[in-house]
């Protein structure tokens, strides 16, 4: 970043970036604007998703501002179950256990049945304390057919120097409630075989003691420092750290076991192969720190950001990202971003099991946790119409890619993949209302 | 539980040279408030696509292990 440059004035910005912080967005310039949105997200072959959100912000003549967020979500398509592919088809129970799905021979195994709606929202208040201080409190629910996620939120933030510098302090709380379809699964129970007609009601489920909910709380503490650095640079610097303690295994997620010598599926209790539930630690500490450097070219305005997280499941990751904002015309642009992801796997990251071998405490096969790259290129289109609203339009095109044939794979695991690339296509619109 | 310990020394390292800096460095740069007018173009400010960002913050921690950044750190939905 600029800031390392050892040019004249270098020592300033480098003590200035040191400075940087949560991006604290000032009051709008309107009483009332509003932002809506629309996005239509599709990995081939597999997840398609639908999502609607509208954002907006009112000053009040107290000087108070008022804002709120309303989300619909609706997922469907196929996600990666866990189980590695095998030279023969294989048999899934559905997360309900009334039925079945088949993955043909060579296939990364998909759950086909996987489906679900969203509905979230949240509401704050920020208010002056005094002159240069603003105090925010909010709320947020969110709720799923089988996971409710209610927090609470508050934020303190100062401007000093003349206000080239503001300092946030904010923390949160969301209480989680995990009721899987099915009953949340003893860790690395046997996946049973398909019961058509038992587990069809989710209520009955829950009357025979099977369908048992899961909780799970998320504590966020933040500090942030926004620093203008000169008339054409902004500095934005934050750290989170988070706290994360009760369920957080997948109960839809499962590991293969396979022979130790062929690398095939072994037969399970009564079902052609055996597939069990994953487990996860039950606490997880989660560090995350962004830097965000925002360069005004003349007519155009280049954004630096660079994120640095560490847990303590071992999950190391970095991105980076750069946007250029091109203003073709005053009140026209194009947006090209590029992003670039690197993660580490998590400690107990496995692709499957071993018959025969001691079961460890935990272990996941879900990709998500798995040592990955990915890339994300985009362009948005932004105007002002007539009416004086903004629209905005935005492409972009982002592909995850893991270690497809690991050198430890046994038998005829070598000739699978075992960690298939993702491809997924992003298209949204926003449209803002009463912005000036 | 090594790393753990690790990780907070670090991160309390960071955080108070991070407040030694800023007493002494935030002070001394920035602009006078009538040299503002660059600042408040749009695209000037952090977040300023609430839309997008909202978004791909919800992708991003649909598909990763890592969440937050710039803004919240977590909590939400059931999809990671």
């Amino acid at each position: 970043m600029a800031a390392t440059e050892r040019k004249p004035g270098g020592l300033r910005l480098a003590l200035a970036a040191a400075c940087g912080v949560l991006g604290v967005a000032g009051a709008p310039a309107h009483a009332t604007e509003v932002s809506t949105g629309a996005l239509v997200y599709a990995e081939p072959g597999r997840v398609k998703a639908f999502e609607l959100l509208a954002d907006g912000t009112h000053e009040f003549a107290s000087g108070n501002i008022g804002t709120f967020r309303l989300v619909f979500d609706a997922l469907t398509g196929a996600s990666a179950n866990g189980a590695v592919p095998a030279k023969n088809a294989q048999t899934f129970t559905s997360p309900s256990g009334g039925s079945g799905y088949t993955t043909a021979a060579g296939e990364t195994p998909l759950d086909t049945t996987f489906k679900d709606t969203r509905f979230a929202g949240s509401g704050g208040l920020t208010f002056p304390w005094g002159r240069l201080t603003k105090a925010t409190v909010g709320a947020y629910g969110s709720f799923e057919s089988d996971y409710t996620s209610l927090g609470i939120n508050g934020a303190l933030s100062r401007d000093l120097f003349q206000r080239n510098t503001t300092i946030t302090v904010r923390g949160s709380h969301f209480a989680d409630s995990v009721s899987p379809m099915g009953g949340a699964p003893v860790p690395f129970a046997e996946m049973p075989a398909p019961t058509p007609g038992e587990h069809d009601d989710k209520a009955a489920l829950e009357d025979d003691g099977e369908g048992s909910s899961e909780s799970k709380g998320v504590t966020d503490l933040g500090v942030g420092l926004t620093q203008v650095l000169t008339r054409r640079t902004l500095l934005a610097l934050n750290y989170t750290g988070t706290n994360v303690t009760g369920y957080q295994t997948d109960p839809y997620k499962i590991l293969s076991v396979v022979d130790g010598t062929t690398g095939d599926p072994v037969a399970g209790t009564g079902t052609p192969e055996m597939f069990r539930y994953e487990s996860r630690p039950d606490k997880r500490s989660k560090h995350v720190a962004a830097a965000e450097l925002i360069q005004n070219l003349g007519r155009d305005i280049m954004t630096l950001s660079y994120r640095w997280y560490e847990d303590d499941w071992g999950i190391k990751s970095r991105t980076t990202e750069v946007t250029y904002r091109l203003n073709f015309q005053p009140t026209r642009y194009v947006q090209p971003n590029l992003r670039w992801y690197h993660q580490g796997a998590a400690d107990f990251y496995r692709r499957y099991l071993v018959q025969g071998q001691a079961l460890p405490e935990f272990a996941s096969a879900d990709y998500r946790l798995g040592e990955m790259d990915a890339v994300s290129v985009g362009m948005k289109y932004g105007t002002k119409l007539k009416s004086g609203n903004d629209l905005t339009m935005r492409l972009e095109y982002y592909k995850q890619t893991g270690n497809h044939a690991p050198n430890d794979a046994i038998g005829n695991l070598r000739d699978l993949d075992l960690y298939p690339t993702v491809d997924a296509w992003i298209a949204n619109v926003g449209l803002t209302f009463g912005k000036q | 539980m090594m790393r753990a310990k690790g990780s907070r020394r670090l991160v309390s390292a960071l955080l108070l040279l991070v407040a030694g800096m800023t007493v002494g460095g935030c002070a001394s740069v920035g602009v006078k408030p009538w040299d503002r007018d660059i600042l408040a173009r749009p695209g000037m400010t952090p977040g300023d696509d609430v839309i997008t960002s909202s978004l791909d913050e919800h992708i991003y921690f649909s598909k990763e292990a890592s969440t937050g950044g710039l803004g919240s750190g977590g909590g939400g939905c059931g999809c990671n």
